[in-house]
């Protein structure tokens, strides 16, 4: 059970970015899907959330066995699924606690207690090192990076989905920042969560230790491995996958 | 006041029911208008609210108010004012009373701003006007509760004619409230109104216009003036929820050095109805400020026009002024025009001005869907987030709720309508 990719082909108006991708993704696991700028990491991310920007020409999302390639964004959402964006949208006028009670109610039967929701939030925001002010502005509403990514991370607390997806959430972020935000991911994983991280540097997969390693080129998952592998990205860059590609006939 | 509406009755009759048109894109016209069939309705005199059709309580709470003047069709039909304020000096009444009762200042401001020959429906307006408000804070005094004057249309084949004035004193500090409201009857009527408020120097008036004439066809033709004097400022936030065809021009004149203003703007289009707007921001003097925003969304097939001027004479050295204005399509069929313009006379200034028209922007959608919010909630929550800043201006806590009470209702109204597009594109 998790979240499969089965043989997924996936276009815009231009062109087919996405050529036949095959990823499983189990709860309590933690993968890595590592590529250079371009190779699809995003276009992958966004397709799992069911972004409509993007076509599905070929292939299936699924999720706990549940076909889920033509589904609605807040579907997948209630059904378990996280996306933590790369460029997270602003929403004016909405202040972020507002915004995570109303993303909290819409997986819910009943509405949270608003006391129950206050604590809860507030637990998120100190392991989170958020300053308690920062949940009256208005959702990443000149927040700096840093702040908007931990803003998504919060998100992922509050909502504690089965399978989350981090979309290149280390980019733009200091040590620091970037320390506080792994320790958050860290303490939310276990047993019942299970956790991508699409990143195109190495540098977080210090602080995450993945298990499984998949390393995307032109579209296609073409090498995998464990933890090892990233280590080996480390040293030598994509250049050698892609040597390896090209000496395997496999482009 | 007999000659002048004698006056004004020769260029009613004189001139033609007009067509507006603008960039030669826009028209706003009045053929379907059936004016000879329409009529003045007079009505008694209600001794409690609870007397007036429903939409005039539903609006309106006594107890939050410092005082309260009710027009309906041709008839004041109910005046209250807190006998402390009356006390002190302040008074809201009937204009006709006031022509009466305090001629004096009647006379030193009536149609200082507006005249009787700037088209037909204004020399309408000043040759059959009836019932009216008037309000006066003296110099000097601070009232807390906001006063209120309310024209309501309750009966299609109504015309209404309506005056407004108000005079604040020097240093004077209030809350005024003005609205337009009717039920959604079936078939025509018409408002054609004039407003004049002039605020005294060192004077601070905070100023809401709501206009919700329902959902029947109920057309508005008026114009709305506000004069600020020496070092004054006014805070002037007009809302447009509601009528078939509006047709109207709002001024704020910095009048004298020191002044400073604010005019923030509502409209929510819906169904078949058609806005125009052409507001004027003023400064006849130098060392003046203001900031003019306007905020709009519309719905169905409904058309927005709005034009916003700044003007610059020559001689308002250090003005600084702003305006921008934002229109959100929410439907396929609607239309909207949004056209800032300047005329600067003179130099040594700043004056800016921007204008968009959009949409619902679908990465904000997309983003809410992946948190599980559905489309028809992420929409409502993004329009109404669109709104906020403006809604906030009205500084002005049950009216402000009132507003986004209107707003949501709008939303669901529109649903899917609303969904459809979105998802579409």
């Amino acid at each position: 059970m998790g979240l499969e990719i089965r043989n997924l082909h996936v276009r815009t108006e231009d062109r087919e970015i996405l050529r036949g991708v095959n990823l499983k993704v189990e709860k309590g696991e933690v993968h890595a899907l590592m590529g250079p700028n371009g190779s699809g990491k995003s276009t992958l991310a966004n397709t799992i959330m069911g972004n409509p920007t993007y076509e599905v020409t070929e292939g299936q999302v699924l999720f706990n066995g549940e076909d889920l390639t033509e589904a609605a964004p807040d579907e997948r959402a209630r059904a378990g699924l996280f996306l933590a964006f790369q460029y997270p949208a602003t929403i004016p006028g909405v202040s972020v606690a507002n915004f995570l009670r109303m993303a909290v109610n819409a997986g819910r039967d009943e509405p949270i207690k608003i006391k129950d929701f206050g604590q809860f939030m507030r637990r998120n925001m100190e392991l989170l090192k958020i300053d308690p002010e920062f949940s009256k502005r208005y959702l990443n509403e000149g927040f700096s990076g840093g702040e908007k990514k931990r803003a998504e991370i919060l998100q992922l607390a509050m909502l504690k989905p089965q399978i989350a997806v981090l979309d290149e959430t280390d980019s733009g972020l200091d040590i620091d920042a970037l320390r506080i935000v792994s320790e958050g991911v860290n303490a939310l994983q276990g047993p019942d969560m299970g956790t991508l991280i699409i990143t195109h540097y190495t540098r977080i997969l210090g602080y995450i230790r993945p298990e499984f390693v998949h390393i995307m080129l032109e579209g296609r998952i073409v090498r995998e491995g464990g933890a090892e592998l990233a280590d080996q990205l480390e040293d030598k860059g994509y250049d050698f996958v892609r040597e390896e590609v090209e000496a395997s006939g496999a482009a | 006041m007999e000659e002048s509406r004698a006056a004004a009755l020769e260029v009613y009759e004189r001139e033609p029911v007009p067509t507006w048109r603008r960039s030669g894109f826009w028209t706003t016209t009045l053929r379907k208008l059936r004016l000879d069939e329409l009529e003045p309705r007079h009505y008694p005199y209600a001794g409690s609210l609870d007397e007036l059709p429903e939409v005039v309580a539903q609006a309106v709470d006594l107890d939050e108010v410092g005082g309260l003047i009710v027009q309906r069709g041709a008839s004041s039909v109910f005046s209250y004012l807190d006998p402390s304020l009356a006390a002190q000096g302040v008074v809201l009444t009937s204009l006709e009373r006031a022509v009466e009762e305090h001629a004096e200042v009647v006379e030193e401001w009536y149609g200082k701003r507006i005249s009787a020959d700037e088209g037909k429906f204004a020399a309408a307006t000043a040759a059959l006007w009836t019932g009216g408000a008037f309000v006066h804070v003296p110099r000097n005094l601070k009232v807390e509760k906001p006063l209120q004057i309310v024209y309501l249309i309750d009966e299609p084949g109504t015309a209404q004619y309506a005056r407004t004035l108000g005079v604040v004193g020097e240093l004077a500090e209030c809350s005024l409230r003005e609205y337009g409201l009717a039920p959604d009857i079936d078939g025509q009527a018409l408002h054609a109104g004039a407003f004049e408020l002039f605020v005294g120097s060192g004077a601070n008036v905070k100023l809401a216009h709501l206009q919700d004439w329902g959902r029947g066809e109920v057309h508005d033709i008026s114009t709305k003036r506000v004069e600020i004097a020496r070092d004054a400022h006014c805070s002037w936030v007009p809302i447009h929820l509601g009528g078939h065809l509006t047709k109207q021009t709002l001024d704020i004149v910095c009048a004298e050095r020191g002044s400073d203003m604010r005019h923030t703007g509502l409209y929510f289009t819906e169904g078949d109805e058609h806005l125009d707007l052409f507001t004027t921001d003023l400064h006849e003097a130098g060392d003046t400020t203001g900031d003019t925003v306007w905020k709009g969304a519309l719905t169905g097939d409904s058309r927005a026009s709005y034009e916003g001027l700044i003007q610059i004479a020559k001689g308002a050295q250090n003005t600084h002024t702003y305006l921008q204005t934002h229109s959100m399509l929410l439907s396929s069929k609607a239309k909207a025009d949004a056209i800032p313009s300047l005329i600067v006379e003179t130099d040594n200034v700043s004056a800016s001005h921007g204008g968009t028209v959009g949409e619902i922007d679908e990465e904000q959608v997309f983003f809410m869907m992946a948190r599980g919010i559905p489309r028809a909630e992420a929409v409502r929550v993004l329009v109404e987030g669109y709104f906020e800043p403006v809604v906030q201006r009205l500084d002005d806590e049950s009216l402000e709720a009132l507003v986004r009470e209107r707003i949501a209702e709008k939303l669901v109204r529109a649903e899917d309508q609303v969904a459809e597009y979105s998802a579409r594109r």
